[in-house]
C-alpha cells in the first residue's frame, strides 16, 4: 500500500512557515523517539517507518506517545529535566 | 505535536491511502430515507469519491461511481428502472451490483458489455438513513446500533462543515471543553446577547478518564459536586471508532455523526431519539431533517448553541488544523488515545485483518454504554437540551418539549398514584 503524500504543501504543515512555533516544531521533529524501544523498527515515516509519537507536555516534563506499527508496542517515553522521588512513608 | 508527514497521514481519506483504506472499512450514512421515496436518484459523495445513490421501483438501494463507464455522464442524472439505472446519455443501464444490463446502441452478440461494469457499493436503509459501504467485499454488517433501532420519536440535524473529520473526533475524547466552551463561554455569549445559558455545561471536571472497549473509547468524567457513582463516571459516554460519538441524558438519546465527504468536508448529523418513558410516541412516517446553521448573517459563526459552538471550535482550527504546531497538555491525553487507536487500526488493516468495531455477524440491536443522568443536572437537561442545542432548530421543537413535558407528568401521576395505592393496601394492612 503507497502512501499518497501531497508533497510540500504536508510536509510544511502550514502555519510553521508563518512564524507560528517553528522551534517546537523542530523540537519535536528533533527529539520525538525515531526507534521502537521492542523491535528498533523507525517509529517516523519519514525515515521509512511506520510509527506514530504525539507529543503533549506536562509542567517541564514532555511526553511522546509512542506507537510501532511493526510490532505494535505502544508506551509512553518522557524526556524529564527533573527526576522526583515520593517521600518516604512514616 | 506531530510531524507534518503523521498528520498529513491522519487526515487522508482516498483510496490507497493507510486511513483511506481504514475508512472503507465501515458503513456510513450518505442520505435520508425520505429523499429517495422524494425523487429516486441522487448524487452522494463519500470519502472525496463521486456516486450516484438510486432506489429502484422494486424498493432495491444501488450505489454506483457518478461518472458512466461509458463515456463519463454523470449517472445522478440517469433514468431509474425496475433493474437499476440508466444513463441519460445514451442509454447504457447498470444493475445494483454495477453490472451492464444493457448498450443500446451497440451489437448484442459481444462481450463487451461484460467489460465495462461499474464498481458498485453496498447499500442498505436503517433509521431513516441510507447506508453506503464502498470497501472491498464481502461488506461487514451495518451495525444496528440503539439508537437507529430503537422506539421513541426520532429527529435529525444536519450540516457540512469545511474541515477535516478528525479533528471533530478530536472533540469526542476532549471532555473538559465541555466546561469552557459550553460553560464559561456560553455565559460570556449569553450575557452579551441577552439569553439564558444552561447552568448544566459549566461544571468543573474534577477527573476524566477515558478507557479503549470494542467499538472505541469510553469517555468518563466527575464533576464538581458529583462522584465517580454518577453516571458521568460510572458509565461516561463513548466515542464509536472511526466517526461517531453516542451521547445522551435525560431521555434523550443521540448519535452525533461525522461523515468524511472527502478530506476537507465533514458531514456533520445529529440523530437524536427522544425517548421519556410513559407516554405514547406518535407514529412518523418519515425522519424528520433539518439543517442546522453554522453562521450568522455576518458571516460569523453562531454560538448561541451548543453545537454551533462545537462547530465554531472545528471549523476554526482549519480545513486540516496543523498539528505541527499544536501544543498538547496532560489534559488532552484522549486526543492522543485516537490518534494512536487511528494508526493500530491502519496498521491492522495493512495486514488484512478487520479493524476495530467492522461487524461480521448478523445481530438484532448494538447496545452502547450511555450515562442518563448528564452533568448531574437532573430532569431539566432534556428542557436544556432542546432550547439550547440543535434541536432548537427542529420542525418538531415544541412538540418534542411537549413530548418530554407530558411523559415527566404522567410518570410522576403515576409515581404519585401508585403511592397512594400503596398507602391504602398499608393502611387495610394495618386496620385488618
Amino acid at each position: 500500500m503507497s502512501v499518497a503524500w501531497s508533497g510540500a504543501e504536508a510536509r510544511a504543515g502550514g502555519d510553521v512557515h508563518r512564524g507560528w512555533f517553528p522551534a517546537d516544531a523542530e523540537q519535536h521533529r528533533r527529539d520525538a523517539p525515531r526507534y521502537c524501544p521492542a523491535c528498533a523498527t523507525a517509529l517516523s515515516l519519514a525515515e521509512g517507518g511506520q510509527g506514530l509519537t504525539t507529543e503533549y507536555w506536562t509542567g517541564r516534563d514532555r511526553v511522546f506517545v509512542c506507537y510501532c506499527g511493526a510490532c505494535g508496542w505502544s508506551g509512553d517515553i518522557v524526556l524529564a529535566d527533573r527526576v522526583v522521588g515520593h517521600e518516604a512513608a512514616d | 505535536m506531530l510531524t507534518a508527514e503523521q498528520n498529513d497521514e491522519l487526515t487522508q481519506v482516498a483510496a490507497g491511502t493507510p486511513m483511506g483504506e481504514l475508512l472503507r472499512r465501515y458503513w456510513y450514512p450518505i442520505a435520508f430515507t425520505r429523499e429517495l421515496e422524494e425523487f429516486p436518484v441522487r448524487p452522494a459523495r463519500l470519502l472525496g469519491e463521486d456516486f450516484a445513490v438510486f432506489k429502484t421501483p422494486r424498493g432495491r438501494y444501488g450505489l454506483l461511481p457518478e461518472a458512466c463507464p461509458h463515456r463519463r455522464a454523470s449517472l445522478t442524472y440517469g433514468v431509474v428502472e425496475s433493474d437499476g439505472l440508466r444513463c441519460p446519455y445514451h442509454g447504457w443501464m447498470f444493475g445494483v451490483d454495477g453490472s451492464c444490463l444493457d448498450q443500446p446502441a451497440e451489437r448484442d452478440e459481444t462481450n463487451f458489455r461484460s467489460r465495462v461494469s461499474a464498481r458498485a457499493g453496498f447499500v442498505q436503509e436503517l433509521g431513516g438513513l441510507i447506508w453506503a459501504y464502498i470497501g472491498p467485499a464481502p461488506a461487514p454488517e451495518l451495525p444496528r446500533f440503539d439508537v437507529f433501532v430503537m422506539d421513541g420519536v426520532r429527529d435529525i440535524g444536519w450540516t457540512d462543515l469545511p474541515c477535516n473529520f478528525v479533528q471533530i473526533m478530536e472533540n469526542a475524547v476532549d471532555p473538559h471543553h465541555t466546561e469552557w466552551l459550553h460553560g464559561r463561554f456560553f455565559e460570556f455569549m449569553a450575557r452579551h446577547q441577552g439569553f439564558d445559558a444552561p447552568p448544566s455545561f459549566g461544571k468543573k471536571h474534577v477527573k476524566v478518564g477515558f478507557d479503549a472497549f470494542e467499538w472505541g473509547i469510553i469517555k468518563r468524567r466527575v464533576v464538581e459536586g458529583a462522584s465517580e457513582e454518577d453516571d458521568d463516571w460510572k458509565i461516561g459516554h463513548p466515542l464509536v471508532f472511526p466517526y461517531n460519538m453516542r451521547v445522551g441524558g435525560a431521555n434523550i438519546e443521540q448519535m452525533q455523526i461525522r461523515v468524511p465527504i472527502d478530506r476537507t468536508t465533514t458531514r456533520f448529523m445529529l440523530y437524536t431519539v427522544h425517548a421519556p418513558a410513559g407516554v405514547e410516541y406518535p407514529a412518523q412516517p418519515q425522519v424528520p431533517d433539518y439543517q442546522i446553521p453554522v453562521y450568522d448573517s455576518h458571516g460569523r459563526h453562531r454560538v448561541d448553541y451548543v453545537e454551533g459552538q462545537d462547530m465554531m471550535a472545528w471549523v476554526t482550527q482549519g480545513p486540516i488544523t496543523d498539528r505541527t504546531v499544536e501544543h498538547l497538555g496532560r489534559s488532552d491525553i484522549g486526543v492522543t488515545m485516537l490518534r494512536r487507536m487511528f494508526k493500530e487500526n491502519m496498521a491492522a488493516v495493512a495486514r488484512g485483518e478487520d479493524p476495530l468495531g467492522v461487524v461480521r455477524l448478523p445481530h438484532e440491536r448494538i447496545d452502547l454504554p450511555c450515562e442518563k443522568n448528564k452533568f448531574d443536572a437532573g430532569a431539566t437537561f432534556a428542557i436544556d437540551f432542546i432550547d439550547r442545542a440543535s434541536s432548537r432548530f427542529s420542525p418538531q421543537a415544541d412538540a418534542l418539549k411537549k413530548l418530554h413535558i407530558k411523559a415527566h407528568e404522567n410518570r410522576k401521576a403515576h409515581k404519585n398514584g401508585k403511592a397512594h395505592d400503596e398507602g391504602t393496601a398499608d393502611g387495610k394492612a394495618a386496620a385488618g
